[in-house]
């Protein structure tokens, strides 16, 4: 294994940005359908939600579920 | 799993559905029509949205996630709360599903007991090497560099637990899936995401005893 600046950097950012309150996998899952929801009604759920955003920031799972949710949803237009 | 689909639970509409009569039409005994307009439903959606990391056979991987998806639909109707239109409640369930399944195969040949940590003894000394070669300008700064270096490594070898060492090496270092970690250490995305929240914690507080101040060390590594 190699390790490299680029991972170490990014522990270190990790580091820096951990927060006292944080919410996990179960709880972005749980709220993760409203926040998409307001996302294409054109509002702010990063607002409204900001710890499901943060987490979305932080897991590379979730933040993955929620990108191809949002194309699965944005194909399927006015059928949703 | 065989399900029974009630026939005589008719509907005179067809989708789309109020939440209320999905959740009517999907409760056991589940409404056939509703069933299948659903599958349909989320087969449509999951083509665009897996399309990417799916390199063949594309139409039968998505028939059988929305097949798997759809059960743990009718499995949980009873838990839906109404957040959200109940297409798009089934939709998210779906689309993790999907990529659960794919990940598993991406890595499944990958153990986490098998990965290397940041003082693995064939690897030390690979990190300094490219910080000696990140173009650093000036031998006091590499020294300096290499010295922040080791001092992150201990701590993260002498402050953290095996599990959280463990969780750290592999999603971290090694990019793993969360979920993938997960399954391997039998317990749940929730409880790995804890491990390595604690584990950030533990090292920032860690700096702070040790009178480390991350920033400057991120600096110092960007070399600004």
């Amino acid at each position: 294994m190699k390790l490299s600046t680029d991972i170490l950097k990014n522990m270190l950012r990790a580091v820096i940005g951990t927060k006292e309150e944080e919410i996990g996998c179960d709880d972005c899952f749980d709220k993760l359908d409203s926040f998409i929801e307001m996302k294409l009604a054109g509002k702010s759920p990063e607002q409204a939600m900001p710890l499901v955003q943060d987490h979305l920031q932080r897991c590379k799972d979730c933040r993955q579920e929620y990108e191809a949710l949002l194309e699965a949803l944005q194909n399927l237009g006015s059928e949703v | 799993m065989l399900r029974w689909f009630n026939k005589n639970k008719k509907t005179d509409k067809k989708a789309p559905y109020t939440n209320e009569e999905w959740v009517e039409l999907l409760s056991e005994p589940p409404n056939g029509q509703a069933v299948q307009e659903l599958r349909k439903f989320l087969v449509r959606g999951l083509k665009p949205a897996l399309s990417k990391y799916v390199d063949r056979e594309l139409d039968q991987f998505v028939e059988d996630v929305a097949q798997d998806a759809l059960l743990k639909v009718l499995d949980n109707i009873h838990t839906f709360r109404g957040d959200s239109k109940l297409t798009t409640w089934a939709m998210k369930i779906a689309v993790r599903e999907g990529l659960t399944v794919l990940r598993r195969k991406r890595w499944n040949n990958i153990s986490i007991e098998d990965l290397k940590g940041p003082n693995a003894d064939d690897d030390s000394g690979e990190i300094f090497s490219e910080v000696f070669s990140s173009g650093s300008p000036t031998p006091e700064l590499t020294a300096a560099q290499k010295m922040m270096v080791e001092k992150v490594q201990d701590i993260i070898q002498n402050v953290l637990t095996d599990k959280q060492r463990k969780v750290i090496t592999a999603i971290m270092i090694h990019d793993l899936p969360v979920t993938v970690v997960a399954e391997q250490m039998n317990t749940n995305r929730n409880n790995v995401y804890k491990l390595v929240y604690d584990a950030r914690k533990k090292l920032k507080n860690e700096f702070e005893v040790q009178g480390i101040n991350p920033e400057e060390m991120l600096n110092n590594l960007s070399g600004e």
